[in-house]
């Protein structure tokens, strides 16, 4: 099949303002993955397109950007879940919200900032157990924060939400995201410094409840039920299922 | 950081699914609602201050082209307050949250099923009301009337930004209006808690002033007025509300308790929502500290006006007023 990549570039050095570019590229088979064709036309028509990628396998969390208008992963879709047929249009531009550096290359750094606000990371400063190894968990404690142990990071839930687009300084669904899971993991004790940070008028009562975060998350995050959780956590502090 | 312009246009180029459009109407239909009540507190409160006015206000509403407002005030309501269900059920269900298309989808639907019946009540008073060959408001003097609500706004917005400004110079503040955390967390528990309180009472209102009675019946001579036994003999607008706010029952002025009730929940639900908005797009602190203090202002501006005026109610010489008026300018008029 033939594909025409519709592609958003911008140079800072060269360009004014951003503008719309096409490729077309021939013999696609239907299960290549959009990363595939963007390396097509980087190695085979203009080696000046610039984007980020690692893994390529949806693990590293790099390559999110917005295709056929959705936030996506590039190495997770195939080109036969966008469309059929004997030629398909793909468009693919940056993800909203955070400052373009180039191409399909944004500034994460606003992001990566939200995301450490929340202290995502293990406190505990209790004394280890007596055996002097592991801190125990039943399996309905360690459930409970099981869905958002699986974010990479790859802003695609926070660059799909209108607050986000609409004022930077909201922390964003994948911080909150972070936030859970550490404020429901019943051996951590910041619980209460985190709730302080997410209470504050940009944490997160500017969720609208849109569910944009949710439809884009490539790891299927349950992202939106996470908010509302945190936001339970405000109201009636967390309750784990069995005491440690 | 997108621009304003930016958010709004990429909200209608990026493709989210229903739960973004639900959204999106949410906060229209919310915004409508408000503007609608700020014109009708003030026009209510005429009923008790300037009954001559509110007699104009009642004509007004009943011309053609309130009467296409009317319809679309209507799908605003039932559709936000259904919207607004679902946002509070997910809050408080938030293992729910795979229904959530789903629960889109059903208030797309559950607002349709109320909207038909109800828009064929209103469209039998519309059509009653023309096969009697009404007298008119012409658009020219609807233009006239509301042009000095569209200068009153701007008037209170360039006084709050001037006011800011004054302010940001003297404080050197560079922040715009926060509210602490705790303060917003209760504005969202209001939110949630006044729109289910709203619901019915909303609703109950518009049944009656739409349903069961239409605009037009408020100058309905003769007509026993709803939710009171009493008729209203002359036709005039003020005689309508002073029946029902001097309905008693058990020694009880049920409707200006029923009133009181729908002002304060509505412009603080209205108004607060009104400050979120505010607060998503209006970042530049002077311009964002201007429309807060223009919101807190006019939300406690709404709520004294519209008490003020359930407590004086409408009282003989008002009605008297109305009647001689009327007459007078009837005259003149035609
Ligand atoms: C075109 C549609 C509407 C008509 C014709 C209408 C009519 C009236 C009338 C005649 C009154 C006088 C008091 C009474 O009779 O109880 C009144 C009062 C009131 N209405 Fe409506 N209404 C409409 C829509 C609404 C909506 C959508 C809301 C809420 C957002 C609302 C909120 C109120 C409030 C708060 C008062 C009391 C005002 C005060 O205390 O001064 N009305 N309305
Ligand atoms: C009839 C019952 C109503 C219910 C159940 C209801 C429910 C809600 C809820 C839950 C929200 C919060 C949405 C969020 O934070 O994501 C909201 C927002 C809002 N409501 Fe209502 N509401 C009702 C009536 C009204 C009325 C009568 C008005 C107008 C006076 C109004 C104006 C607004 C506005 C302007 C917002 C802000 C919208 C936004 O932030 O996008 N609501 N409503
Ligand atoms: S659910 Fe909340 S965080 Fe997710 S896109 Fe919507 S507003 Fe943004
Ligand atoms: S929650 Fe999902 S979409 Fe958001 S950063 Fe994590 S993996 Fe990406
Ligand atoms: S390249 Fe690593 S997630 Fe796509």
């Amino acid at each position: 099949m033939r594909v025409t990549m519709r592609i958003r570039r911008f140079n800072p050095e060269k360009d004014q303002k951003p503008y719309w570019a096409d490729y077309t590229l021939d013999q696609v088979e239907p299960n290549d993955r959009v990363l595939e064709l963007l390396h097509r036309v980087k190695w085979e028509q203009d080696g000046t397109l610039s984007f980020r990628r690692s893994c390529a396998h949806g693990v590293c969390g790099s390559d999110g950007m917005r295709i056929n208008g959705v936030n996506r992963l590039a190495c997770k879709v195939l080109v036969n879940a966008l469309d059929s047929g004997d030629h398909v249009k793909i468009q693919i531009e940056p993800m909203l919200g955070l400052h373009v550096i180039k191409d399909l290359i944004v500034d994460m750094e606003p992001f990566f900032e939200h995301y450490r606000s929340v202290m995502p990371y293990f406190v505990n400063d209790d004394p280890l157990p007596e055996d002097g190894r592991e801190r125990l968990q039943s399996p309905a404690n360690r459930a409970q924060f099981d869905d958002t142990t699986k974010c990479i990071l790859c802003a695609c839930c926070t660059t799909s939400c209108p607050s986000f687009w609409a004022n930077g300084d909201y922390v964003g669904p994948a911080a909150i995201v972070q936030a859970h899971r550490f404020i429901y993991d019943s051996r951590d004790n910041a619980a209460a410094e985190r709730l302080k940070v997410l209470r504050e008028p940009d944490g997160v009562w500017r969720c609208r409840t849109i569910f944009n975060c949710t439809s884009a998350c490539p790891r299927e995050i349950e992202v939106t039920r996470a908010i509302a959780e945190v936001k339970a956590a405000m109201r009636r502090g967390v309750k784990h299922p069995d005491p440690e | 950081m997108a621009t304003l312009v930016t958010t709004v246009t990429e909200t209608l180029r990026y493709r989210g699914k229903i739960g973004q459009w639900s959204w999106v109407l949410h906060r229209v239909t919310g915004l409508g609602t408000v503007l609608f009540l700020v014109l009708h507190i003030i026009d209510t409160s005429w009923a008790a201050f300037y009954p001559d006015l509110y007699a104009e206000a009642i004509a007004e509403y009943q011309s053609p082209l309130f009467t296409l407002g009317e319809f679309a005030l209507i799908a605003c309501v039932v559709y936000h307050a259904f919207n607004g269900l679902r946002v509070t059920l997910l809050d408080y269900k938030p293992e729910w949250w795979a229904y959530q298309q789903r629960a889109a989808a059903i208030v797309f639907g559950a607002t349709t099923i109320v909207l038909i019946p109800t828009f064929g009540f209103m469209l039998s008073h519309v059509a009653d009301f023309y096969g009697e060959d009404p007298d008119l408001v012409s658009v020219g003097d609807i233009i006239e009337t509301q042009s000095q609500f569209v200068i009153g706004f701007v008037a209170i917005i360039a006084a709050a930004l001037i006011l800011s400004a004054l302010y940001g110079l003297v404080s050197r503040s560079r922040s715009g209006f926060v509210l602490p955390g705790r303060l917003e967390a209760a504005m969202w528990l209001f939110m949630r808690l006044s729109g289910v309180l709203i619901l019915p009472l909303v609703f109950g209102h518009l049944g009656m002033m739409h349903v069961i009675q239409g605009v037009f019946d408020i100058t309905g001579g003769g007509i026993e007025v709803v939710g009171t036994d009493i008729v209203n003999d002359s036709g005039k607008a003020v005689e309508f509300v002073g029946a029902r706010w001097d309905m008693l029952v058990a020694g009880v002025a049920i409707w200006r308790v029923y009133d009181a009730l729908l002002l304060a929940l509505v412009v603080i639900h209205g108004f607060n929502g009104l400050r979120t908005v505010i607060n998503d797009y209006a970042l530049q602190p002077l311009i964002n500290r201007a429309l807060n203090w223009a919101v807190v202002f006019g939300a406690i501006a709404l709520i004294v006006l519209g008490t003020a005026a359930l407590l004086e109610g409408v009282d003989e010489t008002a009605y008297d007023i109305a009647v001689d008026i009327n007459e007078t300018t009837a005259s003149a008029a035609y």
